[in-house]
């Protein structure tokens, strides 16, 4: 499956947005390595990140729920190309993934007070509320022409959306789990993860009945809860 | 509540399929309104999207675009910015007056367009040392209509900082996999792509120096409907939903 392959879809991003946006300023970053982080390379990762810079966000996102703007400016300098890649991955498109840059920022700066450092770090916070923003903009771009309300009541997942809790292993681990399964349920889950599709157009994707979907992804997602907490 | 009982097999799951957001309409706001009300289950969606998250990580940092950090600092401005306008923006501001005053059934174009005013660079990051000036330097506004002559959007240009701003009046989805893309057409040429529309249907972009030179020249501009992510063709393929001619004056 092509389109869960993050190095194919580096691809699909750069030459898509290199069309549609081809002005000079972006052509030095249209083409980043998408590399794939092997396991060593994410646990070397994770160990600097957890002995320095994501110490780092976490302080931050503490001093911006008391106001501090030059916080703000500088979580922003210190994550603001994460957030964009996982934008550009998802959304692939330059204008929408800068607009979802800007609700993030913005998000942070009104709800830091959400985040809660015990229960999980900084970078991982600011990630799944990259995703979510993400999400809900792949969203209503498939919605038919609707009323706002409805819109927005289709795009929220509540209060609790930006409740993470984080296993200190999670990092180590996943991409370990996730090579443990059979390589259609990981394609499956990846697909999920970033395409914010859900059952009824991964069924129609693959072209199955919806129970025969539901089935292999549950069995995917039991196995890989298995797997993480072995 | 219900703290010390633990979640039964299909409760796990299903807050598995939540974070992961597999679920539709009815399913998907039931398991919302649980995250709300049930801190047990709310838990586990909060433990599944710490398990899911590494996979971010994945994807390659890439450097945003210099006005992205512009816009976030007006948008939590903690004081009233009094930075002074310069000429250009006065006189789009002028333009959204004359708008208000002139045209009733545009007044929400008129908002829009204000609010992206906000999104305007202050003086001192404004304008590169620009070339020799060779034509218009005033700002140039166009109203996109429908064929019925309903305004839809409104596109501001500004040739000094070589900035293009469109804004829906209203929201504007595109059909369920399609997307609405931005062609530019010059006098006597045949269309050029100019970006795709964001679901927002609000965008500003720094645009490239060959449709620049158009819009400086005058063109018009159209939305229309292409296949998600843009026409395969490199011209427009679906119906032209609105259209306008850049003007100054």
């Amino acid at each position: 499956m092509t389109h869960c392959d993050p190095v194919a879809a580096g691809r699909i991003v750069a030459g898509g947005a290199g069309v549609i946006f081809p002005h000079p300023r972006a052509a030095g970053f249209l083409f980043p390595p998408a590399k794939r982080w092997g396991m060593n390379a994410r646990m070397d990762g994770k160990a600097t990140i957890a002995a320095s810079a994501d110490k780092e966000p976490a302080e931050l996102l503490a001093a911006i729920a008391r106001g501090d703007k030059a916080a703000l400016s500088r979580l922003y300098r210190l994550t603001a190309s994460r957030l964009y890649g996982i934008c550009l991955h998802m959304l692939r498109n330059e204008a929408e993934a800068e607009d979802a840059l800007q609700d993030i920022y913005v998000t942070v700066w009104r709800k830091a007070a959400l985040f809660d450092s015990t229960k999980a770090s900084g970078q991982t916070w600011l990630g799944v509320l990259a995703r979510n923003k993400a999400v809900d903009r792949l969203r209503r771009r498939t919605l038919p022409t609707a009323p706002v309300e409805q819109a927005e009541q289709i795009a929220d997942d509540g209060p609790s959306a930006l409740d993470v809790i984080e296993a200190a292993e999670d990092g180590a681990r996943l991409s370990h789990c996730l090579d443990e399964l059979e390589e259609r349920q990981r394609g499956l889950i990846r697909t999920a993860f970033f395409e914010g599709v859900t059952y009824s157009d991964l069924a129609n994707r693959e072209d199955v009945p919806l129970g025969t979907m539901k089935s292999w992804i549950r069995r995917g997602l039991m196995r890989l809860r298995g797997c993480l907490e072995r | 509540m219900t703290d010390l009982r633990s979640l039964t097999p299909d409760d796990a799951q299903l807050a598995a399929e939540f974070a992961l957001g597999l679920l539709d309409g009815n399913d998907r706001a039931q398991a919302a309104a649980r995250a709300g009300s049930d801190p047990l289950f709310a838990a586990e969606v909060a433990r599944w999207r710490g398990r899911l998250a590494p996979m971010l990580d994945e994807v390659a940092p890439v450097a945003p675009p210099q006005m992205a950090w512009e816009a976030v600092d007006r948008a939590t401005a903690v004081a009233a910015p009094d930075a002074p306008a310069n000429d250009n923006v006065a006189d789009l501001r002028r333009r959204v007056r004359i708008w208000r005053a002139f045209s009733g059934g545009a007044t929400a174009i008129a908002a829009a367009l204000a609010l992206v005013l906000l999104l305007q660079p202050p003086v001192s990051q404004a304008p590169a040392p620009a070339p020799a000036p060779r034509a218009q330097l005033a700002p140039m506004v166009a109203s996109l209509a429908s064929d019925k002559g309903e305004p839809m959007l409104m596109a501001t240009w500004d040739p000094v900082s070589e900035r293009l701003i469109i804004a829906a009046a209203d929201d504007m989805p595109a059909p369920s996999g399609h997307s609405h893309e931005v062609w530019l057409i010059p006098a006597g040429g045949s269309p050029m792509k100019v970006a795709m529309l964001p679901g927002s249907a609000r965008m500003h972009m720094q645009v490239p120096d060959d449709i620049a030179e158009q819009l400086r020249r005058g063109a018009t501009l159209a939305v229309s409907v292409e296949p998600a992510g843009g026409s395969p063709t490199g011209l427009p393929t679906g119906p032209v939903i609105a259209s306008g001619a850049l003007e100054t004056s």
